[in-house]
């Protein structure tokens, strides 16, 4: 479910659900609409791909879409407070390198470099926020400029070189499977998405990140240390980010500085793609862990059907843009409507 | 002597001036012919880059898309002269023609759905790089004439390239534009405060959509520039334009909300930034480093940018 800052506020309706009668509350949601979506996709590929249901590619599918929800998440706690975090490649890959560097060539036990390596994406989230909350400045630029810092100066100490020589315990852990299709990391991906519900809905700090998106100065007034907490939203969204490019790892067995694309652009797509399928408005105020999760599902699962509908794997990213836009075009009409109703 | 200081070229061209004295004194190899003429190419398709972005930047919005037009520009401009032998102006048409229709979708999707620059330029990102690798497979076009190879590579009146004639044409038009044609004018009034230019009578939709169809233009441009420089026509081309395209008019003093660029200070932007890459290779300083002195270069300049801005604010609160 989404949780607003207001609780007083409707919630966004999905076009999908604009007809339906019954409960008007669940049915105008954005995430019926995702939920709708998901199942009709499937019946489809189900339809034309006879694999797709099969426990393989299931499994497969969970592990790309684990580390896509994820990368949403870790935008989604950054765009609450009304900003971005083009840094999350980058500050992602750092964490992941620092980690294999903590254990390959330090020796440190795993558990011990997995929570240093989280605590480096905190760090370099926390540059991020207290560069954003001091100069005043938009945090788009602030971020591209880290974004090549970072990245840059991960290259520079690693000499672009993989650590490889990481404990059976990752590679294991990336390879289970249990029941047969469900990959572990989607189940981490899950209880993340569940920890942020609860974070946003039941304790301070959540109510506080929201109050700070929504309106920065009426949050000022009440009592709320805007600085403070979105610095600490900037280093949640690194530490999360550091998360999924150790998921990353696990999955692949290393810590590659090229997981993540030139610059960690290659996360841009997904981590957006995710939050605004899932509602999570841009101008700060709204978050919705279950609807990035599902927006990261849908949005993994076309990946996974049209390649294997044999589309072929250079024109999925053109499709995933297409779907971007579609997504936006969407909440444009669905606004337009709401508008139309308090009119009529 | 105070107007001169607090003109946006008079820092840039400042520090240019240093970075150029140092350099030349350090390494007596920086001003050697083959040298400038790295360094007017550079200038040359990075500043094309670079204005691609700052008119967007001068309209309060930005263009994640600059380096997916410009590639996709650039491979159907070196795909239409290998594939179909279409002539080489012909294709650079074409070309161009493609730039500005990616650059009119962007706008006109903003424009319609006024949903923010950010997202739509990153969806339309994808979609057109998209596009490009499912023409060429990731795989580059080899086929370049031989005349526009000379044309990206050859020289006149010593280091002077060939490539300094068009792009200093197309500099001195975006000044012509920006400061003396209307339309310039009415970019930077909507950048200024839209809803002030809406109520005077500008038409902000049509104003959003021309500034993207220059964007679109100016990077299509850099896209083929970079072809005849490269002498194929590489899909990756674009993929590294986008830190880049954003350093430049910040170090000139672009207000990132919108209505406040300048030219001169652009160009001078993009000649620091050339200047410092060119040094790290000069000095043997390690090519990784460069991104992370691109990055600082940024944040080292919204940060004057922003003490400017206090600056000024605090003594107009005086007078």
């Amino acid at each position: 479910m989404s949780i607003d800052s207001h609780s007083a506020t409707p919630t966004p309706a999905s076009p999908s659900g604009g007809r339906v009668s019954g409960n008007p509350r669940f049915y105008l949601t954005n995430e019926f609409g995702l939920i709708c979506l998901i199942v009709v996709f499937g019946l489809i590929f189900a339809l034309l791909a006879k694999n797709f249901f099969s426990p393989f590619n299931l499994f497969a599918l969970g592990r790309v879409a684990a580390v896509n929800v994820m990368i949403g998440f870790a935008m989604m706690v950054v765009i609450v407070t009304g900003g971005l975090n083009l840094a999350v490649g980058a500050i992602g890959v750092c964490g992941a390198m620092f980690c294999g560097f903590l254990i390959q060539v330090l020796g440190l036990p795993w558990p011990l470099a997995i929570l240093l390596g989280l605590a480096l994406g905190a760090g370099l989230g926390f540059i991020n926020g207290f560069a954003v909350v001091r100069s005043g400045l938009h945090s788009f630029i602030i971020t591209l400029a880290t974004m090549s810092i970072f990245f840059g100066a991960m290259v520079f100490l690693t000499r672009a070189e993989s650590f490889r020589g990481l404990p059976p315990i990752f590679s294991a852990f990336g390879t289970a499977r249990l029941f047969g299709f469900v990959s572990p990391l989607l189940i981490v991906a899950a209880l993340v998405g569940v920890l942020l519900s609860i974070m946003y809905r039941y304790t301070v700090v959540g109510r506080e990140m929201l109050a700070a998106g929504a309106k920065p100065e009426a949050a000022a007034l009440s009592g709320v240390p805007v600085g403070r907490t979105i610095i600490l939203c900037h280093m949640l969204s690194g530490s999360l980010a550091a998360l999924t490019a150790l998921l990353v790892m696990a999955r692949n067995g290393a810590a590659i500085p090229s997981m993540a694309g030139q610059l960690g652009q290659d996360w841009l797509l997904p981590a957006f793609l995710g939050p605004v399928l899932g509602g999570t408005l841009l101008s700060g105020g709204r978050a919705s862990p279950l609807g990035t999760f599902l927006g990261a599902i849908l949005v993994t699962m076309l990946t996974n059907g049209l390649l294997l509908l044999r589309v072929g794997e250079f024109w999925v990213q053109a499709c995933l843009g297409v779907l971007l836009l579609f997504a936006v075009l969407v909440d444009k009409a669905r606004r337009s409507y709401l508008a139309h109703l308090k009119v009529a | 002597m105070d107007r001169l200081v607090r003109a946006d070229w008079f820092g840039p061209l400042l520090v240019t001036l240093v970075a150029v004295i140092g350099m030349a004194a350090f390494s007596p190899s920086f001003l050697s012919p083959l040298n400038v003429q790295v360094l007017l190419l550079a200038l040359c398709i990075n500043g094309l880059i670079a204005f691609s972005q700052m008119i967007i930047i001068a309209i309060g919005q930005m263009n994640l898309s600059v380096g997916a037009i410009g590639g996709l520009a650039a491979i159907s401009f070196a795909g239409l002269m290998e594939v179909w032998g279409v002539p080489a102006p012909l294709a650079a048409i074409l070309a161009i023609c493609i730039g500005l229709i990616g650059g009119v979708l962007n706008g006109f999707f903003i424009a319609w759905t006024g949903i923010s620059a950010f997202v739509i330029t990153l969806a339309s990102l994808s979609i057109f790089k998209g596009i490009n690798l499912g023409i060429t497979r990731a795989q580059p076009f080899y086929g370049v004439p031989e005349s526009v190879k000379a044309f990206g590579n050859t020289t006149f009146l010593g280091p002077l390239p060939w490539l300094l004639i068009p792009c200093a044409i197309v500099f001195v038009a975006t000044w012509y534009l920006l400061n003396r044609l209307s339309l310039g004018r009415q970019i930077l009034a909507v950048g200024g405060n839209e809803h002030a230019s809406a109520l005077s009578g500008i038409s902000v939709p049509r104003t959003v959509i021309a500034a993207h169809a220059i964007s679109g233009v100016l990077a299509a441009l850099a896209g083929i520039a970079l072809v005849a420089r490269l002498q194929i026509g590489q899909p990756t081309i674009g993929d590294d334009w986008l830190i880049l395209s954003f350093a430049a008019p910040v170090i000139g003093g672009a207000v990132l909300s919108g209505g406040h660029v300048s030219v001169t200070a652009t160009l001078l932007g993009v000649a620091i930034v050339a200047i410092i890459t060119q040094a790290l290779v000069l000095f043997h300083i390690d090519p990784f480093l460069v991104q992370v002195v691109l990055g600082g270069l940024i944040l080292w300049a919204v940060g004057v940018n922003r003490w400017r801005e206090v600056r000024v604010q605090r003594s107009l609160k005086r007078s």
